[in-house]
C-alpha cells in the first residue's frame, strides 16, 4: 500500500471548483511535482493535503484516513506546509533567530544537541546564521522565502507539502535547497510535494503531476511527459494558426514543414494553452500616443551606497541605463538589488553618491516629483489594494495618472487581453494565484506610458506561458516606445533576453556585460546559470 | 492544553505589541476617552415624565404647574394619588421627577415664612438626574421670584431634593463610570480581533492551521495578551476617575475589579467574533467599533435611561451586557450596596453568563481551516 493515497479530492470555494476529483499516490522517499498554469489547483490540492481546507474525496497517510480538516489534525505534527507566497508565513518584527524559536515551540520540540545540530546547519545553509538578530521584515525577499523554508523544516516533517518554495530564490541557494530536500527524503524516508515553476526542478523529480484548470490532467516522469509533446516541437520558424513561438522553438498543433527540436518540459505548457485556447494572444503593444524625445542616456548611478546600520547593503555601484535598453540586474539573494531599485525610485534616501535621471540630477524630493509620470516601477512584494477587485484597482492607478476614464477602460482591456488576465478582472488580489497578481503589476506599471521601468522580480512565481507573455511585452515596449528597463529575477534562462546585465554580490557591482561576451568568457558553461553560479562559487 | 505553545504565541504577540508601538495605544486610547469625554460630555435631558402633587391649589402652585407645562423639559401631569403610588411609578421607571407641593405654600411665602418642596429624581442614571434637578430647582425658583417680586425667594423656598440612589450629583459622577463600561467595551474587543484579524491578512495564520497547535491553546494564548494587558487599564481607568475627576467610590473595590475582568472577557469574544467573520484589519477595526461603540453608548445610560425605553430598545438594552455592568459599576461608584442588592448579584451573574456563553460559542464557530 502507498504511504500517501490521495483519492478524488474536490476543493472549491464558494462556488468554484478550485481541483476536482484529484488522485494520485506516492510512496516515502519519493518526491512528487506539482506543475501547471497559475490558477490551476496546485495549491488548493496541498491545502486539502495539508488539512488546512475543507475537501471531498478521501487522503490515507500512512494508514490516518481523513476527509476533513478535523480529522488531519492527527497527523499535522508529521507535516509541514509551506504556502506560497514571499514571507506569507513570516512575522516581519520578529528576527530570524525568535522565528526558529517559536516553531519550535509551537511543534513541542526538544533542544537537545541534535536539535541544535540540525538548525546550526538549516540556518548555515541558508545564509541566515550571521543574520540571526535582523527581523523578518528588513531581510530581502529570497532571505525571507529561506527563512519560511527553515521555519516550515524545523520538526522535520514526515510529509512536506512546499507551494513554490523557490520562487524569488536564487540559483545558487536553489541547488542548496534541492540538495537538502534531497538528503532529507533520503535519510529521513519522507514524502515530498512540491510545486514549481522552475522546469528544471521538476525535471529532477520522481514524478510530476501536471494540472490545467483544476484537474490532474497528466502524471508520469518528466521524460514521459516530454514524451507526450514531442511531436509539436518545432525549431523556431514563422508560422500562424495554432502555434506559438518562443526561446528558438516553435510549438505547433498543426504539422509544420520544419525539423523537429527536443522538447523541455516548459513545451508541455504551451501545447496545453494551444489546445485549451487554440491560439495564445499576440502581444501587440500601440505606439505611444505621444510622442517624446528620450536621452541617450535615461539613468546614471555614480558610486551610489546604502547603508542600514553598520550593514553595507549597496557599497558604491556605478551603473548606466541607456535609451530603449533592457538591463539585467542579477544577484544572490540579499545582494542588494531591491535596495538599489529603492534608491533610485527614492524610497530609501541615498547615502552616498550620484543619482542623474533622464538627465536631471536628483537632490531633492522635488527633482523626483516631475519625473514621476516618466518612471514605472513593479515591486517585488505584492502591492495593490487587497479591498479593491482587479478593475477596480486599474482604474484606480489609471485615475492616479490622470488618464481620461474612456481611454483608460479601452487600454486596461488590451492589457487584460495581452498579459491573459481577462477572465480575473472583477476578483480580489487576494482570492488570486500570485502569478496572476504579478501580470496586473505589470499592466499598473505601464498604464501611463514611462520612460523608465523598474521592475523587481516581475517574473517570480510567474508560469512559463505568462512569463513567456512578458518577456515578449517588454521586448516590444522597447521597441515601439524606446523604453529602458531595469529588470531584477532569478530565472538565469531570462538573462538571456536582456541587452546587457549586471550583477551584485554582497552589495558590490562584480559583473556589467553583454550574455554574449560572458558565454564567450566560460565556452563551456551550457546555460545562464552555470555561468551565475561560477562567479559565485569562485570567490567564496 | 499546552502551556510551551501557549507561552510562545503570547511572547510573540507581546514582541510585536512593543516592536510596532502598538502597546501605546493600548494605553492611550482608554485614557484619553475618559478624558475627552469625561470633560466634554455635557447633556440636555428634555422630555422628563413629571408628575405634581398638588396640595396648595394656590394662584401661585397653579402658576409653578403652568410653567413646568409650558418647559420644553417636562412632559408635566397633575395627580392626585398618594405620595406612595408615585414613588412607585418612579422605582419602576415609568416617573422621571416627582414634585410635591405643601398645603401653604403659597401663605408661607407671602408671610415670608420658609416653606419646603420635595423633590424626587430617579437617579438610577445619574447623569440624567443630575440634569433634571438641576432644572427642576431652576423651574420652581424662577416661578417664585416672578410671583413674588421683593423677597429673595432662595432664602425661603427649600427645595428638599431626593435622588433616588445619588445624593451628590455632579456630571463627573454622573459620566465617568458610564465611560469606564465603553471603554472596557470596546478597546478589549479591538486588540482581540486585530490580534487575530492581522494573521489572517498576511497569511501568518497558515502557522496555526497547519501545525498541531489546538483551538483551545491558540485562543487562550491570542485572547490572554489583551485581556492582561487591558486588566491593566481597569486599575488606570479607575485611578482616573477617583483622582482626577473625584468621583466618589463608595462601593467594594473587590467587585468593581470582578465585575471589570468578567466585562473584558465579554469584549474579547466580541472581538472574537468579528475576527471570525472578517479577513482584513481595518474591517475587523470598523465593525468592531461600530458593534461594540453604539450599543456601548446607548445602553450606558449616558443619553437614554433604560427604565424610560420601550418596546424593542427596552429589549435590546437588556440584550446587551453593557446596561449590567454600569449598574454595577455605578452602584460602586456612587451608592455602594454591592453584593447586598439583589439586582446586582443578578446582573453579576448574568455578566458571568454572557462571558461564558460567548467565548464558548466564540470556540465553537471558530474553524481551524481556510475559508
Ligand atoms: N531596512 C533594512 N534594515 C536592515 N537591513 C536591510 C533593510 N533592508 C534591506 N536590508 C538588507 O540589505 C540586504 C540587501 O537586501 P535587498 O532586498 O536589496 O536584496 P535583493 O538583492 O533584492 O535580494 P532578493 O533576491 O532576495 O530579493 C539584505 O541583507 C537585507 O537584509
Ligand atoms: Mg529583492
Amino acid at each position: 500500500m502507498p504511504d500517501l493515497e490521495v483519492k478524488k479530492v474536490t476543493v472549491r470555494y464558494k462556488e468554484k471548483i478550485a481541483i476536482k476529483d484529484a488522485s494520485f499516490e506516492a510512496n516515502s522517499g519519493e518526491i512528487v511535482g506539482f506543475i501547471g498554469a497559475d490558477g490551476s489547483g496546485k495549491s488548493s490540492l496541498m491545502h486539502a493535503i495539508a488539512g488546512v481546507k475543507k475537501f471531498e474525496g478521501e487522503i490515507l497517510f500512512k494508514g490516518h484516513i481523513y476527509h476533513n480538516p478535523k480529522e488531519a489534525e492527527r497527523i499535522k505534527q508529521h507535516i509541514g506546509l509551506m504556502p506560497q507566497g514571499i514571507g506569507l508565513v513570516l512575522y516581519p518584527l520578529l528576527t530570524v533567530k525568535e522565528h526558529l524559536d517559536f516553531f519550535t515551540a509551537i511543534r513541542n520540540l526538544k533542544k537537545d544537541d541534535e536539535y541544535l545540530q540540525y538548525r546550526e546547519r538549516l540556518l548555515k545553509m541558508v545564509g541566515l546564521f550571521e543574520f540571526q538578530n535582523r527581523q523578518a521584515g528588513h531581510l530581502s525577499g529570497g532571505m525571507q522565502q529561506k527563512l519560511s523554508l527553515i521555519c516550515t523544516l524545523i520538526h522535520k516533517p514526515k510529509l512536506l507539502i512546499l507551494d513554490e518554495p523557490t520562487t524569488g530564490v536564487d540559483p545558487v541557494s536553489r541547488r542548496e535547497l534541492w540538495q537538502i530536500i534531497d538528503e532529507i527524503r533520503k535519510k529521513d524516508n519522507i514524502i515530498a510535494l512540491i510545486s514549481t515553476g522552475y522546469m528544471q526542478e521538476a525535471e529532477r523529480m520522481d514524478k510530476i503531476l501536471l494540472f490545467e484548470n483544476g484537474q490532474i490532467i497528466a502524471k508520469g516522469t518528466a521524460e514521459e511527459l516530454k514524451e507526450l509533446v514531442k511531436n509539436y516541437v518545432y525549431l523556431e520558424t514563422e508560422c500562424k494558426e495554432e502555434c506559438f513561438s518562443f526561446a528558438k522553438r516553435t510549438y505547433s498543433l498543426k504539422p509544420l514543414n520544419v525539423p523537429h527540436a527536443d522538447p523541455e518540459l516548459e513545451a508541455v505548457f504551451f501545447i496545453n494553452a494551444l489546445k485549451k485556447y487554440k491560439n495564445i494572444p499576440e502581444i501587440n503593444v500601440e505606439e505611444r500616443e505621444i510622442k517624446i524625445e528620450i536621452p541617450e542616456v535615461v539613468m546614471e548611478a555614480i558610486g551610489l551606497t546604502k547603508r542600514f546600520n553598520n550593514f553595507i547593503a549597496n557599497d558604491h555601484i556605478d551603473m548606466v541605463l541607456k535609451r530603449g535598453e533592457i538591463l539585467g540586474l542579477l544577484g544572490a539573494n540579499g545582494a542588494g538589488k531591491t535596495t538599489f531599485i529603492k534608491m533610485l525610485l527614492g524610497l530609501h534616501p541615498i547615502d552616498e553618491g550620484q543619482l542623474i535621471l533622464l538627465g536631471k540630477k536628483i537632490e531633492s524630493y522635488k527633482d523626483r516629483l516631475e519625473l514621476k509620470s516618466k518612471i514605472g516601477y513593479v515591486s517585488q512584494k505584492f502591492a495593490l489594494y487587497k479591498d479593491m477587485t482587479i478593475r477596480e484597482n486599474l482604474i484606480y492607478f489609471a485615475n492616479m495618472h490622470q488618464i481620461p476614464m474612456s481611454k483608460a477602460l479601452k487600454k486596461i482591456d488590451k492589457l487584460a487581453d495581452g498579459l491573459g488576465f481577462k477572465e480575473y478582472m472583477d476578483y480580489l488580489p487576494t482570492e488570486l494565484p500570485l502569478g496572476i497578481n504579478q501580470r496586473f503589476s505589470v499592466a499598473v506599471a505601464i498604464l501611463h506610458e514611462p520612460v523608465i521601468l523598474f521592475l523587481d522580480e516581475p517574473t517570480s512565481g510567474v508560469d512559463a506561458i505568462a512569463r513567456a507573455q512578458l518577456w515578449k511585452l517588454l521586448h516590444q515596449l522597447k521597441q515601439k516606445w524606446g523604453i529602458s528597463i531595469l529588470i531584477t529575477t532569478h530565472y538565469m534562462s531570462e538573462a538571456e533576453y536582456c541587452d546587457r546585465v549586471v550583477v551584485l554580490k554582497q552589495g558590490k557591482k562584480i559583473i556589467d556585460d553583454t550574455p554574449q561576451n560572458l558565454y564567450q568568457k566560460f565556452p563551456d558553461a551550457k546555460n545562464f546559470e552555470d555561468i551565475f553560479i561560477k562567479f559565485h562559487e569562485e570567490k567564496n | 492544553m499546552n502551556t510551551g505553545i501557549i507561552k510562545a504565541y503570547i511572547l510573540k504577540e507581546i514582541t510585536e505589541l512593543f516592536r510596532s508601538k502598538f502597546i501605546i495605544m493600548v494605553y492611550l486610547l482608554p485614557t484619553m476617552i475618559i478624558l475627552l469625554f469625561g470633560y466634554g460630555i455635557r447633556l440636555e435631558v428634555t422630555h422628563s415624565r413629571t408628575v405634581i402633587l398638588d396640595y396648595d391649589k394656590s394662584k401661585l402652585s397653579k402658576d409653578l404647574i403652568s410653567k413646568f407645562e409650558h418647559s420644553k423639559y417636562f412632559d408635566t401631569k397633575v395627580s392626585n394619588t398618594t405620595e406612595d403610588n408615585i414613588l412607585n411609578e418612579i422605582k419602576k421607571g415609568k416617573v422621571d421627577v416627582f414634585i410635591i407641593i405643601p398645603e401653604n405654600f403659597e401663605k408661607r411665602i407671602l408671610k415670608g415664612q420658609k416653606t419646603e418642596i420635595g423633590v424626587f429624581v430617579d437617579s438610577s442614571l445619574p447623569m440624567r438626574g443630575t440634569i433634571m434637578q438641576g432644572y427642576v430647582e431652576g423651574e420652581i425658583l424662577n416661578a417664585a421670584q416672578d410671583y413674588i417680586k421683593n423677597i429673595p425667594i432662595r432664602n425661603l423656598i427649600t427645595i428638599n431634593n431626593r435622588n433616588l440612589f445619588n445624593q451628590s450629583m455632579r456630571d463627573e459622577n454622573a459620566i465617568v463610570p458610564g465611560l469606564i463600561g465603553i471603554i472596557l467595551f470596546v478597546a478589549p474587543a479591538i486588540l482581540s480581533a486585530l490580534l487575530i484579524v492581522k494573521e489572517k491578512e498576511t497569511g501568518t495564520i497558515f502557522n496555526f492551521y497547519s501545525s498541531p497547535v489546538g483551538k483551545f491553546d491558540f485562543l487562550i494564548s491570542k485572547l490572554s495578551v489583551p485581556f492582561f494587558l487591558h486588566s491593566i487599564n481597569i486599575f488606570i481607568l479607575f485611578l482616573w476617575a477617583t483622582y482626577l475627576f473625584q468621583v466618589p467610590f463608595r462601593g467594594n473595590f473587590f467587585i468593581y475589579w470582578i465585575t471589570s475582568e468578567i466585562y473584558i472577557l465579554i469584549s474579547l469574544s466580541i472581538g472574537l467574533f468579528i475576527s471570525i467573520i472578517t479577513r482584513t484589519q481595518i474591517v475587523a477595526l470598523i465593525a468592531t467599533v461600530i458593534v461594540t461603540i453604539l450599543p456601548g453608548f446607548l445602553y450606558s445610560g449616558i443619553i437614554m435611561p433604560i427604565s424610560s425605553m420601550t418596546g424593542s430598545a427596552y429589549i435590546e438594552a437588556h440584550l446587551f451586557p453593557v446596561m449590567y455592568f454600569n449598574h454595577i459599576i455605578y452602584d460602586s461608584f456612587l451608592i455602594g450596596q454591592g453584593f447586598s442588592s439583589e439586582k446586582n448579584v443578578i446582573y453579576f451573574g448574568i455578566l458571568i453568563f454572557y462571558a461564558f456563553a460567548l467565548l464558548t460559542l466564540g470556540t465553537l464557530f471558530m474553524k481551524k481551516e481556510m475559508r
